[in-house]
């Protein structure tokens, strides 16, 4: 079981507000609390396979250009750089 | 005109001259234009679409080399890239993005001289499976305008079914194609992980999500894949098809082939009226020759709960990305500091995407991760084991697409837990990359039930001949828009 304040706490550092509690943090305790079913699925053992790409597989580690010049379709960029509001006000 | 053609004869009267792309497609935004108020299907509709025909008919009538679609109206679920056209995955935060290239889906298509009549609404971000979570409104499933056409690829299905297209393109990453198909008695198709790009949709679950389409019939589909299956250098997990045919030798029937009914997607949860269709079908399918046996696969019943921890995990990051700078809403950066300003972009997107997002930043995180995300990978493992066994065994597995039948619109957005188990059928396949298929197979009460056939890795070819010899035992009603 989790708490409602370790939600809180996620949405915090994931930059997201919370400000309706029925939706957001009560609505999620409910899904999180279904995926508990996952502690009875006896797969302790169970070794996590992961798929992998041989690295001759992957394509040419080359520049590939862009007809468009897509910084340019920003609202807010200076040269090559993207803006953004400074980091505390 | 007939706008109720397949693909496959759509072709063979343009080609003939019996029909031009022009007449047909002036005919299917008329449609779109006397149904789509009350359907919702569309977020967004080419106004280039009759010019664009039109040159394919002077193509044709001047003899130049004609791409294979002929001008076939096509929608396209909006998670995919059209260049110059916008692209809003059905979310406020994309509201104003104009997609600065092609997906590979689209570029194929093009070359074939598809049309894309129409960008089709869907779940935000593809999180739901009823249309429902759309910020821009719920699509109405054309059966019954008071129920959920199913989803995420909701607009998808309902294009198909209600003639404003021939064929639509849609994403699903737990059932987000097949469950539509089911809803509004559409084919509906995943295929193998891998077998087509990705490149050009926007990104939800990357690990286990595809591109599939929806068509009429299962004729068309095969002649679908045809045109967008195999490798892309833009997308490296794709597979090399061999440029499979999957149109010829689609008729060549089940006799002999095995097949597995899947014991945990047949009891619990089951509408009456599912399990009786289902039966049938399974019956069917012996008298054309097949053999049938119950198989159990043990973790079924903890797939769903698996599929949405690994799900949210994945969403949870690539989402992240909608920081209002690089991408999505913009506003000005006076006045805010980055947190808060990162924290106002968020609330662009809607209340299932959010709880998405907190959940995929809570279940890998430390101190629960062991707990949730890499239980839910080691029971990716072990269903796959399971499933690869089966298929030892077996050339097919059997089970209703969806357990229930179409619902009314309202009925479940407030109860997450009871929407989860509406996928339980459909995310096995995408956990284990398995291809599927959802079939029309009967009506009941006039709403929709699809029968979904699972076959190997690569063995897509042999599950659209299975399906095939399915859908030629099935005479359905027309849809009643």
């Amino acid at each position: 079981m989790v708490s409602e304040e370790e939600i809180e706490h996620v949405s915090k550092l994931m930059r997201i507000e919370v400000d309706d509690h029925k939706e957001y943090v009560e609505k999620v305790h409910m899904m999180i609390d279904y995926f508990d079913i996952l502690d009875s699925a006896g797969v302790d053992s169970e070794e996590i396979s992961m798929p992998e790409i041989a690295l001759s597989n992957l394509r040419e580690d080359e520049h590939i250009p862009f007809d468009d010049k897509l910084i340019e379709k920003l609202n807010h960029y200076k040269g090559t750089y993207v803006r953004a509001p400074k980091m505390s006000s | 005109m007939n706008l109720k053609i397949s693909a496959l004869d759509y072709i063979q009267e343009v080609k003939t001259g019996n029909i031009s792309a022009e007449d047909f497609v002036a005919a299917t935004i008329e449609r779109i234009q006397s149904v789509d108020d009350k359907l919702h299907a569309f977020l967004s509709v080419n106004d280039k679409a009759i010019d664009q025909a039109r040159e394919i008919d002077k193509k044709i009538k001047s003899g130049q080399k004609v791409g294979d679609c002929f001008g076939m109206p096509i929608s396209i679920k909006d998670n995919m890239c059209i260049k110059d056209s916008k692209t809003t995955c059905a979310s406020k935060m994309l509201e104003d993005f104009v997609a600065p290239y092609d997906a590979t889906v689209i570029t194929e298509l093009k070359q074939q001289d598809a049309i894309f009549i129409g960008k089709a609404n869907m779940d935000e971000f593809a999180m739901g499976l009823t249309t429902e979570f759309s910020a821009y409104g719920p699509s109405k499933n054309p059966w019954n305008l008071d129920y959920v056409p199913g989803g995420s690829s909701g607009g998808s299905a309902v294009s198909v079914s209600a003639f404003e297209c021939i064929a639509s393109l849609g994403s699903d990453t737990g059932g987000s194609v097949r469950n539509p198909a089911s809803f509004c008695s559409t084919v509906g198709y995943k295929p193998t992980y891998g077998l087509i790009s990705r490149y050009g949709l926007i990104s939800y679950a990357n690990s286990i999500e595809q591109i599939g389409p929806f068509t009429r019939t299962v004729k068309d589909t095969a002649f679908m894949l045809n045109l967008i299956a195999g490798l892309d250098p833009n997308d490296n997990t794709t597979v090399d098809n061999k440029n499979e045919d999957y149109l010829s030798g689609i008729d060549v029937g089940i006799e002999g082939k095995k097949i597995g009914i899947i014991k945990e997607m047949m009891g619990e949860g089951i509408a009456p009226e599912v399990l009786s269709a289902t039966k049938d079908a399974i019956a069917k399918l012996e008298g054309l020759g097949a053999i049938c046996e119950e198989i159990s696969l043990d973790m079924v019943k903890y797939s769903v709960a698996a599929y949405y921890t690994i799900t949210a995990t994945e969403a949870g990051s690539n989402l992240a990305r909608y920081d209002n700078l690089r991408y999505g809403y913009d506003f000005p950066l006076e006045g805010y500091e980055f947190n808060s300003y990162i924290s106002k972009a968020r609330r662009k997107f809607g209340p299932e995407v959010t709880r998405r997002m907190i959940i995929g930043g809570f279940v890998p995180s430390a101190g629960h991760a062991g707990k949730y995300f890499l239980k839910a990978l080691k029971v990716k493992s072990k269903l796959t084991k399971e499933i690869n066994e089966a298929f030892q065994k077996f050339d097919f597995l059997i089970a209703p697409t969806v357990p229930i039948l179409p619902f009314k619109i309202g009925e479940k957005i407030d109860d997450p837990i009871s929407l989860f188990l509406v996928d339980i059928n459909t995310v096995t396949a995408n956990l284990t990359g398995k291809p599927a298929i959802s079939i029309p197979y009967s009506i009941s009460n006039g709403l929709p039930i699809g029968i979904q056939l699972i076959a190997d890795s690569m063995n897509d070819k042999s599950l659209l001949q299975a399906a095939y010899a399915l859908e030629q035992t099935v005479q359905l009603p027309e849809v009643p828009i």
